[in-house]
């Protein structure tokens, strides 16, 4: 017996030692490849990371590219999986979340002939092998903040969020209170960050969604949703009542939330897909530069509330975002200072 | 002499037990009162979400509840209600039917219940162990078969109660409810009339503090074992069907965040009692709608971890200033060796 | 004659041991063989090949010294976590808290490592060392005072603390102790503080492993660990025998969450150089798992944490080369813990005859008072 299972073992030790040889054709100079490394948690989040494998996967189809991703299970591991791709010769690697730019800069210098795309991370200092894509979240959210400050009926409006330990979702919140004070001073705001640490707050659809009912048994008429999963919790409990509105966040979620469409009126968005997919082209023709990159925000279209909401509420929304634009109004979101 | 002492100070403490939950019941009436006659509709909002807080709080006690009563210790609630959540899900998407989807939530916890009983009491596995073992099968198995855009038409939506559901406060907050919620309190009710008035009850209780007891009056004692802990794991899979079918309408990789892990503990702080598990649980999820609460009005000015903290310090501080010591049922975590 | 007597009996032991490791080592490697042959059935319906799956989880983990400091890596706060909840199990404790002494441990080694300057290396990593270890210690006392004096379940007061320390975490690593910048995190702990590595070898990793013989040394050699292992066979039966309860019942959890916190501490100052929400997430639950397949015992941690680590280094690998999820992982653990645990599976199998050790017994001491 003992002979025999030291012979099984010894099988599968040689099995798993012999292993597979990949194709490598990464390493040669013809091939682009574009490998993608999430933050915790799953690229198909209907948030951040989904929206850059979505860039990813657009250089896929209009470049050529090879592509692929790796989903990252422990944030100890950024370097690790970065790596991966980069010993496999990968050309472009995209590293997505706030959390990946120590990583990734430390990366950079390790790989210099490997450009690199943060999402969500803020360069202080030119590393030139690195581009920083970030968006004037709060922009996006004071778009909200205003269409939501119009829509309310009961002069309350709240907001279900994510974590304060995320940058982008203080933005969105802030842009958001802003947006709605600049249209209705004497609006009721309510709005609460998750209680709980990094690990559940995105994911956390329960307390999204009983949060959002605490809300509106207060009065809220419009929810703003912004928190991956446990906002999208939030949406689809306001979509269960009717004469609701709820307002999404990051992607047109519209698309990535179909429970949500009897309340979703709009989204902020932070538009990643392009952002991501323009980085990756200007690296093909040869534009790209280190540094931070602005990227776009906006409203999502209305979808089948495009009827419903009225055309001043549309034109004082054109108007604000012009404001905006040219930095005529402020939305008072200034981190770090 | 000595014995007599005890049973005197035992029936005392039950007495006084008994008159401090009274007493705790009238408070929070007026207390219910008070504040909606000042605030009505913040007192609506807090106590409908206490309620639905605490609803998969409750599930998860009582099947910890029912296992521990028969001697079986199940601290793999998470992993029933997360797996639950995930078949439950599955079937709604794939059947549309939301009774086929809660049925099979259920029978997913049954199952694993059954694989509970299966380690605990025929591997005679160290309960805890086995325990474990579901959770983390659980998280693997849910992660690993998680399938990407999946989406549903619907949930399950709240019942009026006929003219209850119109009553000022109790109408919104008790009987304008989804089915689940429904479920659970009844359950409270079932299972302490069962535990405490019938003959199932009192054998299910028999195994759990005297095993060896039961079998010499013709008590299966493995049997019985395994047939409450397969009805306890359908308890947690009712709890995890809440969660996907009623609560959200989706499902998300390890969304139960550790409401399995808090329902432990809420059994314990319940004193393996239906209705002191109810009590807790809904103390719960009081605390959990205050901090909400807190937060939304932004009265307070302090940072909102140490609102977060609120329900979890709530629970040592009454758990150590006012329910103390715990008795759990003599025989739990022993497997039973026939002679 | 006198020497060949000698080294007979010197065969015979060796003889004897290598029977006696056979034994110890049969299950444990049989239920990793029956684990890893049923994940590959798994593998196979979900339409993976599971020998790609397996040699890239085993490159990942051991293939090189990168690989295998990785592993080691990975495997250094898994031994502290799992010796906490096996030091608490052995006092007659089910220390669930583990996470939330290990972030306790991890922000005050970090803060050590920033704050304090102009320390020599000697003098200033293991103060940041220690000082997050006695964190970790008195974070987790107050559970074990809430269990001496008024009885409160430990159970119910660690979950509870887990969720506590998230919020302290959180709140100190975003609001005194932050960085500069918008990222919610400390600063980075100074070249003092920081445990180095050898080559691609943490040195943490030792550390750790020494830490399981001082355990081991402290449980079955000293009249303190047999007061504690007497108080968590018997709490009554120790009372009579002259052992204040109460006073171990305290010191079980401070030694046990000075593990934890440990493993906190050895994260911040030999890997993440610095405390940042979201990278110690699990460790604490991964303890409750290792010391069950040590079977409590201190120095099986150690191997238990380094299976754990590596299959957990190799992930990424797996994920990479055969687009293999790493969810699977977790589901070949539980396979493993079931094995391992369900002896009378494995030694029907092995057809070893005779009756093991039984098993381990923990959960006799769940609900003692």
């Amino acid at each position: 017996m003992r002979k025999e299972m030291i012979v099984l073992i010894a099988l599968i030790a040689l099995a798993m030692i012999s292993g597979v040889s990949m194709a490598q054709d990464c390493a040669s100079a013809d091939v682009l490849c574009v490998g993608l490394v999430t933050d915790v948690g799953e690229i198909d989040d209907k948030s951040f990371n989904q929206s850059a494998w979505e860039g990813v996967q657009l250089a896929a189809s209009e470049l050529g590219a090879q592509v692929e991703y790796i989903e990252t299970q422990d944030a100890k591991d950024y370097l690790t999986n970065i790596s991966l791709f980069a010993d496999n010769g990968y050309d472009i690697i995209v590293t997505v979340g706030f959390a990946l730019g120590e990583a990734t800069v430390e990366a950079a210098g390790q790989y210099p002939d490997i450009k690199f795309i943060g999402v969500d991370q803020f360069q202080g200092a030119t590393v030139d092998n690195v581009a920083g894509l970030i968006f004037p979240e709060d922009k996006s959210g004071f778009l909200a903040g205003a269409l939501a400050g119009m829509l309310t009926q009961t002069g309350t409006i709240a907001a279900v969020l994510g974590t304060d330990l995320v940058p982008p979702v203080v933005a969105f919140k802030e842009g958001y209170e802003a947006g709605a004070r600049y249209v209705n001073y004497d609006i009721n705001l309510i709005s609460t960050y998750h209680p709980g640490g990094l690990d559940v707050a995105f994911t956390d659809p329960e307390w999204g969604a009983s949060t959002a009912r605490q809300a509106i048994d207060l009065g809220a008429d419009v929810v703003f949703g912004a928190g991956g999963k446990t906002g999208n919790g939030a949406l689809i409990e306001v979509a269960g009542t009717a004469g609701l509105y709820c307002i999404g966040v990051d992607t047109d979620q519209w698309e990535t939330v179909p429970e949500a469409h009897p309340c979703l009126v709009s989204s902020a968005m932070k538009l990643i897909t392009p952002g991501v997919f323009d980085i990756i082209q200007s690296v093909v023709d040869g534009s790209f530069a280190g540094g931070n990159v602005i990227g776009a925000v906006g409203l999502a279209p209305f979808h089948d509330f495009e009827d419903s909401v009225p055309q001043d509420i549309k034109d004082r929304l054109e108007s604000i975002r012009g404001l905006l634009e040219s930095d005529a109004i402020s939305t008072g979101y200034n981190p770090g200072g | 002499m000595t014995s007599n002492v005890a049973l005197i100070k035992n029936s005392s403490w039950l007495d006084f037990l008994r008159k401090t939950g009274v007493w705790i019941s009238i408070l929070v009436v007026i207390g219910a009162i008070y504040g909606y006659l000042t605030e009505p509709q913040i007192t609506t909002s807090m106590l409908a979400s206490t309620l639905r807080q605490s609803t998969p709080l409750v599930l998860g006690a009582l099947c910890g509840l029912l296992g521990e009563r028969s001697g079986v210790i199940n601290i793999g609630i998470e992993g029933q209600m997360l797996l639950s959540a995930f078949t439950g899900f599955l079937a709604n998407v794939y059947t549309g039917n939301l009774l086929v989807a809660v049925m099979v939530g259920v029978l997913t916890g049954a199952l694993l219940g059954g694989l509970l009983a299966f380690m605990s009491v025929t591997l005679k596995m160290d309960q805890i162990i086995g325990g474990t073992v579901i959770n983390i099968l659980a998280l693997g198995l849910t992660g690993f078969f998680y399938q990407t855009g999946l989406t549903t038409q619907g949930k399950l939506q709240p019942i009026e109660l006929g003219p209850l559901a119109s009553l000022p406060l109790v109408g919104p907050v008790l009987f304008e409810n989804p089915p689940i919620t429904y479920l659970a309190i009844i359950l409270v009710f079932v299972m302490h009339y069962m535990l405490f008035y019938t003959r199932w009850g009192l054998r299910t209780r028999a195994i759990g503090e005297h095993p060896r007891a039961a079998d010499t009056v013709g008590i299966n004692v493995n049997r019985m074992r395994y047939i409450n802990v397969i009805i306890a794991g359908g308890i947690a899979g009712l709890a995890g069907a809440f969660l996907t079918l009623e609560a959200v309408g989706s499902f998300e990789r390890a969304m139960t965040n550790g409401r399995g892990f808090v329902a432990l503990a809420v059994m314990i702080f319940g004193k393996y009692m239906p209705f002191g598990v109810w009590g807790s649980a809904l103390l719960f999820g009081f605390a959990t709608a205050l901090q909400t609460q807190l937060q939304f009005s932004g009265t307070i000015q302090i940072p909102h971890q140490f609102i977060g903290m609120l329900p979890y310090l709530l629970t040592i501080v009454v758990l150590a200033g006012f329910v103390g010591r715990t008795r759990p049922p003599a025989s739990e975590g022993k497997p039973y060796e026939t002679e | 004659m006198a020497m060949q007597a000698t080294e007979q009996e010197v065969r015979g032991t060796f003889g004897e041991r290598l029977a006696g490791f056979w034994r110890a080592a049969s299950v444990p490697l049989m239920a990793i063989l029956l684990a890893a042959l049923i994940g590959a059935i798994i593998l196979i319906i979900s339409g993976a090949n599971p020998i790609d799956a397996y040699a890239a989880l085993f490159r990942g983990s051991f293939s090189n010294a990168r690989a295998i400091g990785r592993t080691l890596e990975k495997a250094t706060p898994l031994i502290l976590a799992g010796l906490a909840v096996a030091f608490a199990f052995k006092g007659g404790l089910f220390n669930i808290g583990g996470q939330g002494q290990l972030l306790i441990g991890a922000i005050v080694a970090a803060a050590l490592g920033f704050g304090l300057n102009g320390l020599p290396f000697i003098i200033h990593m293991p103060i940041a060392l220690l000082g997050g270890a006695l964190a970790g210690a008195f974070y987790a006392s107050i559970a074990g005072a809430l269990k001496a004096f008024t009885g409160a379940h430990e159970v119910i007061t660690t979950i509870m603390l887990n969720f506590v320390a998230i919020n302290i975490t959180d709140f100190l690593s975003n609001g005194p102790w932050k960085d500069t910048g918008i990222v919610a995190r400390t600063p980075a702990i100074l070249e003092t503080a920081a445990i180095p590595k050898w080559d691609s070898i943490p040195l943490g990793f030792f550390i750790a492993a020494a830490v399981a013989i001082i355990i081991w040394y402290l449980l079955f050699r000293t009249t303190l660990g047999f007061e504690i292992r007497t108080v968590g066979l018997n709490p009554n039966a120790a009372k009579y025998a002259g052992i204040r309860v109460a006073r171990i019942t305290i010191l079980t959890m401070a030694i046990s969450g000075l593990l934890a916190g440990m493993g906190g501490s050895i994260e911040t100052l030999g890997v993440v150089g610095r405390f940042q929400p979201g990278f110690n997430i699990g460790l604490g639950f991964d303890g409750i798992t290792i010391a069950l397949l040590a079977r409590t015992h201190p120095l099986g941690v150690i191997p238990a944490a380094i299976l754990l680590g590596a299959m957990q280094a190799g992930s990424s690998q797996m994920q990479f080369d055969a687009k293999v999820s790493f969810e699977i992982i977790d589901v070949i653990q539980a396979l493993i813990l079931f094995f391992v645990s369900a002896e009378m599976i494995v030694r029907w199998i092995l057809r070893i005859r005779g009756e093991g050790d039984g098993g381990v017994r923990l959960s006799s001491g769940w609900g003692q008072g």
